[in-house]
């Protein structure tokens, strides 16, 4: 019985190509230096698990926000652990994605034939940046209500677009509740697409280059 | 071959390998400055030799990638538990006193901003700084891959990008540990401003100079990078020594419905307390100057509880009713209020007088521990909450209360232009027994006259205060509950062993 339901799998998968694509493949001698791109996805995803708990009974809205949260912390069943992990996450993933992105650099990873990939890992360091940036107004207290105000003020100095890159940010001159339902709604809809998107070409690119080893003298 | 015997020879005894490289390299028909397809060939055919010695995917790579997530997950539960996430006060649009700061991660380019800012002439056109040097930075950054063409990738042929990013590198954690420091002084003094901006545009810019000018020179740019980075490390040490201690301003956050509804009350007891009396009953207020028989609705009325919603709540506390006298207490209409601690008086008026709302039990414990036959209060355990209830919202600085001050035990000993009769040891006439006691203390030099009103102005206390009082003045005022114990006349039952 099983055996012919990973029979009928088998024919339409394809379990062997999968297995010498995906997993049995030859790598240089890697180090503990390599795992924090691998790192860095295991956080996207831990984020996004407990992000997606988090919206279950957080609300985007000046007047519910700060106590959607306040009950998250106190009232819902280890609430306080899902929040908490979400909390440190972000700002262990933008530790985690900035030393991934030295050590490329340092190593020349980012050469021949890998350009590409530190293109894309570009975009996804700035893109974690963006839910950084994003997900620290949500709570709505005094520190996410004012390192908002200063961060959209600074990128208002632009010279010309300025003011049209503030008012985008904020839905008007002033944060309200427009600034958070945006804030909101880049946080879990517009970016993490983007992300996701960005992580899959990544992907891609390591699998098919391999990783790449670290310089010898010859290099 | 011969070249490459030469060039160990030469390795051996030269610290730094470049331009044996190069000579190597040369040999192969090799310039080693842009990528050929030749150098692509033989990078291929390196890397696959690099896999033919190296390992497989699973179970070795992917093993050490499971380790380190795991260790990662590990360390967030830990982080989760034993540190936690500060409790923050709720957003408060009209505090103008917060000092805004952004995220941690952008610390470093708020502080680049400040020190910027200081520079003479070009400090003042600030998108330099917001814009153009953080947008030309990342697209450096993005365009490596094609700045850096040279096809070398070991360590030794890179002295030059891996000086200018080391540099970069240490700079941003720097800026990020001094961005707590003031660039100007409580005192005026810009030293460490200047050590800041010495170290976060001087030093850097200077080095990168430098690396131009020296980039044929591997040694020299060793030397200028290492010495850079070890007079920037020194010199932000030093801020950081010499920076004053930093003020932790300890904001009290009420996280729990119990704990809103006790700070709802202070807070009330504070503020609301002279006119409205401690449990909301007031009509006509009394003994507040200005608005002496002014008529009031009892806010701890069904009335106003039903009709008035918690914004609507907020709202009046905030922006008060000028006509009918009350003032703003929102920091907005210049107030002493926050949006939380308004949020916290709303919830202690709902809980404690709305009967749609149930008072959880912890809430509703005694205002102070019952007083045993012959027991003697002390401050700490009884007077204090008794005096912040009823006493503190009028007789506290900035109000019209014959200088008489009750923030401390100090003060409520020792200050008032009566001090000397207000609280004597053991004498039932101190003024302070007397006038808590419904009666007025009269002016000696014209009898008609008061000196002192009766206290709290509006009601009584209640008996079990005032007998609080009385037993605590007449025992000499303890202030800690140790000291009481000795004043008790509580026969302590005696442990008589028995035969």
């Amino acid at each position: 019985m099983w055996k012919n339901i990973y029979l009928w799998l088998d024919e339409r998968i394809g379990f062997n190509d999968l297995n010498k694509n995906l997993l049995d493949r030859p790598e240089p001698k890697t180090t503990w230096w390599n795992t924090l791109g691998s790192a860095s996805l295991f956080l996207f995803v831990l984020q996004g698990l407990t992000g997606i708990f988090l919206t279950v009974y957080y609300t985007p809205s000046p007047d519910h926000a700060y106590d959607s949260v306040q009950y998250i912390m106190e009232g819902v069943a280890f609430g306080w652990l899902i929040r908490g992990i979400h909390h440190w996450g972000a700002t262990l993933m933008v530790i985690l994605v900035f030393i991934h992105m030295l050590r490329v650099f340092y190593t020349a990873s980012f050469k021949y034939p890998r350009e590409l990939t530190w293109l894309i890992g570009i975009g996804l360091f700035l893109t974690t940046l963006g839910m950084g940036f994003t997900g620290y107004l949500l709570p709505w207290n005094q520190k996410a209500f004012w390192a908002t105000t200063v961060g959209t003020q600074i990128a208002g100095t632009a010279p010309y677009i300025g003011e049209f890159i503030l008012k985008a940010l904020r839905g008007g001159p002033d944060l309200s509740a427009l600034t958070l339902q945006r804030f909101f709604s880049a946080h879990i809809w517009m970016i993490p697409a983007a992300l996701a998107g960005l992580i899959g070409v990544h992907l891609f690119l390591i699998i098919k280059h391999g990783e790449s080893h670290f310089p010898t003298k010859d290099d | 071959m011969r070249h490459d015997d030469l060039c160990h020879e030469v390795v051996s005894n030269l610290p730094t390998h470049g331009d044996c490289f190069v000579a190597r390299d040369a040999t192969r028909n090799d310039s080693g400055a842009i990528m050929d397809d030749e150098n692509k060939k033989q990078i291929n055919e390196r890397y696959e030799k690099h896999l033919e010695k190296g390992e497989r995917f699973w179970p070795d790579t992917i093993f050490r990638d499971l380790i380190m997530s795991l260790g990662i997950f590990t360390l967030l539960i830990l982080l989760a538990t034993f540190v936690g996430i500060p409790a923050e006060p709720k957003a408060d649009p009209s505090d103008t006193s917060y000092i805004p700061r952004p995220e941690w991660y952008f610390l470093f380019l708020f502080k680049f901003l400040a020190l910027y800012g200081q520079l003479p002439v070009i400090g003042k056109i600030e998108w330099l700084a917001t814009v153009l040097v953080p947008s030309v930075a990342l697209g450096v950054l993005t365009l490596i891959p094609f700045i850096e063409r040279s096809p070398r990738r070991h360590y030794s042929k890179r002295v030059l990008p891996i000086s200018i990013m080391t540099i970069m590198v240490v700079g941003i954690v720097l800026l990020t540990l001094m961005s707590e420091v003031p660039t100007v002084s409580e005192d005026g003094s810009t030293l460490l401003g200047t050590l800041q901006t010495v170290v976060g545009i001087f030093i850097p810019l200077t080095a990168y100079v430098l690396l131009f000018v020296f980039k044929n020179n591997t040694r020299l740019m060793l030397w200028t990078t290492g010495l850079a980075a070890v007079s920037m490390i020194f010199i932000s040490g030093t801020v950081l020594t010499l920076a004053p201690e930093k003020k932790t301003e300890e904001t009290e956050v009420a996280t729990t419905l119990v704990d809103q509804i006790f700070a709802g009350q202070d807070l009330y007891s504070v503020h609301c307390t002279e006119c409205h009396g401690d449990d909301g009953s007031i009509a006509v207020i009394e003994g507040v100057e200005g608005l002496e028989g002014e008529k009031i609705t009892p806010i701890h009325s069904r009335d106003v509880l039903y009709t008035i919603t918690d914004s609507a709540m907020l709202e009046v506390i905030a922006y008060g009713r000028p006509n009918a006298g009350m003032p703003p207490f929102g920091k907005t209409y210049g107030g002493e209020l926050s949006r939380s601690e308004m949020d916290y008086i709303v919830v202690f008026m709902r809980y404690m007088w709305d009967d749609r709302f149930e008072v959880p039990q912890e809430a509703l414990k005694p205002l102070f521990p019952p007083l045993a036959e012959g027991e003697v209060p002390s401050y700490n355990v009884h007077i204090l909450p008794i005096v912040k209830r009823y006493c503190i919202s009028c007789h506290r600085p900035g109000k019209d209360n014959n200088n008489y001050l009750m923030t401390t035990y100090e003060e409520i000993l020792t200050t008032g232009d009566n001090a000397a009769n207000n609280i004597i040891a053991g004498d039932e006439n101190s003024y302070f027994l007397q006038v808590i006691q419904e009666q007025p203390i009269m002016n000696p030099e014209n009898p008609e006259e008061e000196l002192i009103g009766v206290m709290p102005p509006t009601r009584p206390l209640k008996p079990n205060v005032v007998d609080a009082f009385l037993r605590w003045i007449m025992n000499g005022m303890p202030r800690t509950a140790a000291e009481t114990g000795a004043l008790s006349t509580t026969p302590t039952p005696e442990v008589t062993p028995t035969p």
